[in-house]
């Protein structure tokens, strides 16, 4: 280090001074979880005391069992909901945008850059467009209140396909004219020799679709309306607006479906925070 | 290579062009099927929605268009520039809902920057090891469901039960019970007290992304700047100001454009929080669409709306790729 002495003392003074604000900011900042995760531990006679308290004074498990006992909530049902409509999501959101943006960047056919830039201008096009017609075609085929009808109508994501493209120009063209010599064919190709190339893009980009549909609010409260087809984010309101004077039991139940998930994506957290980086893409 | 084996590889190559077009029209295909029945089909309709009074509860012909959907032209636009004390109830939420949002906009932007800014500057400034225990900190709630957010932060404001008054009640020794939520006669500066608690739990939720975007740009400064210009002397503040903030101009452009743009197009956490209320203090334009679209079954006017919607957040998309085409320099 080449600093001079004065430099060096105002660099440490700097760093103290990070931490003063930092560890008070990052308290606040977790202050709502704390205390969603203490209320959840509370007797509701203890929730509905004035002025309330903040560490429970009396600790129960009682809100947890009878949260996951509830025959009104069966939560198994909407984990699963959610699980599937996330999973298939991301699975052929992945095929779709590997394939595509790999034969964007790598081959050439009659219309390719009219229908690229159709594809970019869809990224344009924010999604409560084409919401109400996109109710109205699900309720003519008969796909509301069906899972299907959040998995069918999301099966290419242009924004996908957009990044892909740019990672699939980097394959170098001597390995594909390489297999191809070996008498591969064209989807061994993608699957044997570009996928296993795009891997981490698949991981990042896959976490975020994952974490975007697990999410999702509006478009499946407005497709999934009866109780046993929704999806957590959705059965967690219902369930809120529903027990007004539970408010222990919606702790809990709110605890027990942000709280696991939320575990996982912070393990995955770096994929996540890569592919945000990388994209600026926002929910 | 020789004359004999490259013309083997052309021969090679020409027998595979039918292997790949083969290829391409078994993926190309779908595609631009998929896409006309999915997207172009649905943004035409929804076109044309705009155009017509439409409930799905009403007979129609073709699409459902017609008999009891009639046509109406651009009445649906002709209204919205209505702004006498008479006009219908949905022009006037329509521009409660336009006041509302770009209220909210105009808000969220300059106070996500000033949070994520100097925090981004701090927690860049750290030791590495502690640097991701806070990013994550800050990052979390971006993982968390808006609507797990919105719960917890009702719950905060509620005003008997919540965390908030009771902090309050904490410093000033007295009982207090604002209802932040629901009492439509509390604003600041004439935006109401609503919108402030729907913005504080927004920020929570929002401030991670422009963060990590931060972060990562600060770490692409290149560390010579920084120390030619601490050896010239530059104070921490000059240094925020004079050499930070123009380098991270374009980023923080682009940012601000992002915020502005997902801002513009908030509903979960306002439909959980306050669902508009009170007195439609917290009507934003996306709730509003929710609302006549499917609760109200009003399509055609829901459709017209969005198409406003649209261009508005078009434009500022449009603002976000110029920045994009523009050439910075360091």
């Amino acid at each position: 280090m080449t600093a001079s002495p004065v430099s060096r003392k105002s660099l440490t003074f700097r760093i103290n001074l990070a931490y003063f604000i930092l560890v008070p900011a990052s308290l606040i900042a977790l202050l709502p979880f704390a205390w969603m995760i203490l209320s959840s531990f509370k007797t509701l006679k203890e929730i509905r005391q004035i002025p309330p308290t903040f560490v429970p004074q009396e600790f129960t498990l009682d809100n947890y069992v009878r949260v996951l006992d509830d025959p009104d909530l069966p939560l198994g049902i909407f984990y699963r909901n959610s699980a599937i409509i996330a999973f298939a999501n991301v699975i052929q959101v992945l095929f779709t945008s590997s394939l595509f943006g790999y034969i964007f960047a790598k081959f050439e056919f009659k219309g390719k850059k009219a229908l690229f830039w159709f594809i970019l201008s869809l990224m344009m096009i924010p999604h409560q467009m084409t919401m109400i017609p996109g109710y109205l075609i699900l309720a003519k085929l008969g796909l509301i209140n069906n899972l299907l009808g959040l998995i069918i109508p999301a099966a290419i994501d242009a924004f996908g396909i957009f990044l892909f493209r740019q990672f699939a120009r980097s394959i170098p063209n001597e390995l594909l004219d390489a297999a191809r010599v070996d008498g591969a064919g064209e989807f061994y190709i993608y699957r044997r020799i570009v996928l296993p190339q795009l891997g981490p893009a698949l991981a990042t980009f896959g976490m975020l679709t994952f974490m975007f549909n697990w999410n999702a609010y509006l478009w499946p409260l407005i497709v999934l309306t009866e109780k046993n087809v929704r999806t957590l984010p959705i059965i967690l309101t219902w369930f809120s607006n529903q027990q007004v004077d539970k408010t222990n039991l919606t702790m809990a139940a709110s605890v027990l479906v942000i709280l696991p998930v939320l575990f996982v994506f912070l393990l995955v957290q770096k994929w996540i925070v890569e592919g945000i980086t990388f994209s600026g893409l926002k929910g | 290579m020789t004359t004999s084996t490259q013309t083997r590889w052309q021969r090679f190559f020409r027998g595979r062009d039918s292997a790949e077009k083969q290829f391409l029209a078994g993926a190309i295909s779908p595609l631009v099927f998929y896409m006309a029945f999915w997207t172009v089909f649905p943004l035409l309709w929804g076109i044309a929605l705009a155009f017509f009074e439409y409930s799905p509860r009403q007979a129609g012909g073709f699409l459902g268009f017609g008999e009891g959907n009639p046509f109406v032209g651009l009445q649906h636009f002709e209204n919205m520039l209505n702004f006498s004390g008479d006009a219908p109830l949905e022009v006037q939420q329509f521009h409660i809902g336009i006041r509302v949002t770009l209220l909210f906009a105009v808000l969220v932007v300059p106070l996500n920057l000033l949070i994520t800014l100097p925090l981004a500057f701090l927690i860049e400034s750290v030791n590495d090891k502690v640097k991701g225990i806070f990013r994550t900190i800050f990052f979390l709630p971006v993982l968390a469901p808006s609507v797990g957010v919105a719960i917890m932060w009702g719950f905060i404001f509620h005003p008997q039960r919540g965390l908030l008054n009771a902090v309050i009640g904490e410093f000033t020794g007295k009982l207090v019970g604002i209802a932040w939520l629901r009492d439509s006669s509390l604003t600041v500066w004439g935006v109401p007290v609503a919108l402030f608690a729907i913005i504080v739990a927004y920020l929570w939720q929002d401030l991670g992304y422009n963060l990590i975007i931060f972060i990562a740009a600060l770490q692409g400064i290149p560390q010579g700047i920084k120390d030619a210009a601490r050896i010239d002397g530059a104070n921490w503040g000059q240094m925020f100001a004079r050499i930070i903030i123009p380098l991270l101009m374009p980023t923080i452009l682009l940012a601000a454009v992002l915020t502005m743009i997902s801002a513009f197009q908030v509903f979960d956490i306002v439909q959980v929080m306050t669902d508009g209320g009170p007195d439609d203090q917290t009507q934003v334009l996306l709730l509003n669409i929710y609302s006549y679209a499917f609760r109200y079954q009003k399509m055609g006017w829901a459709a017209a709306v969005s198409i406003v919607m649209f261009l508005l957040v078009f434009s500022i998309s449009l603002v976000q790729t110029r920045l994009l085409r523009t050439e910075w320099e360091y």
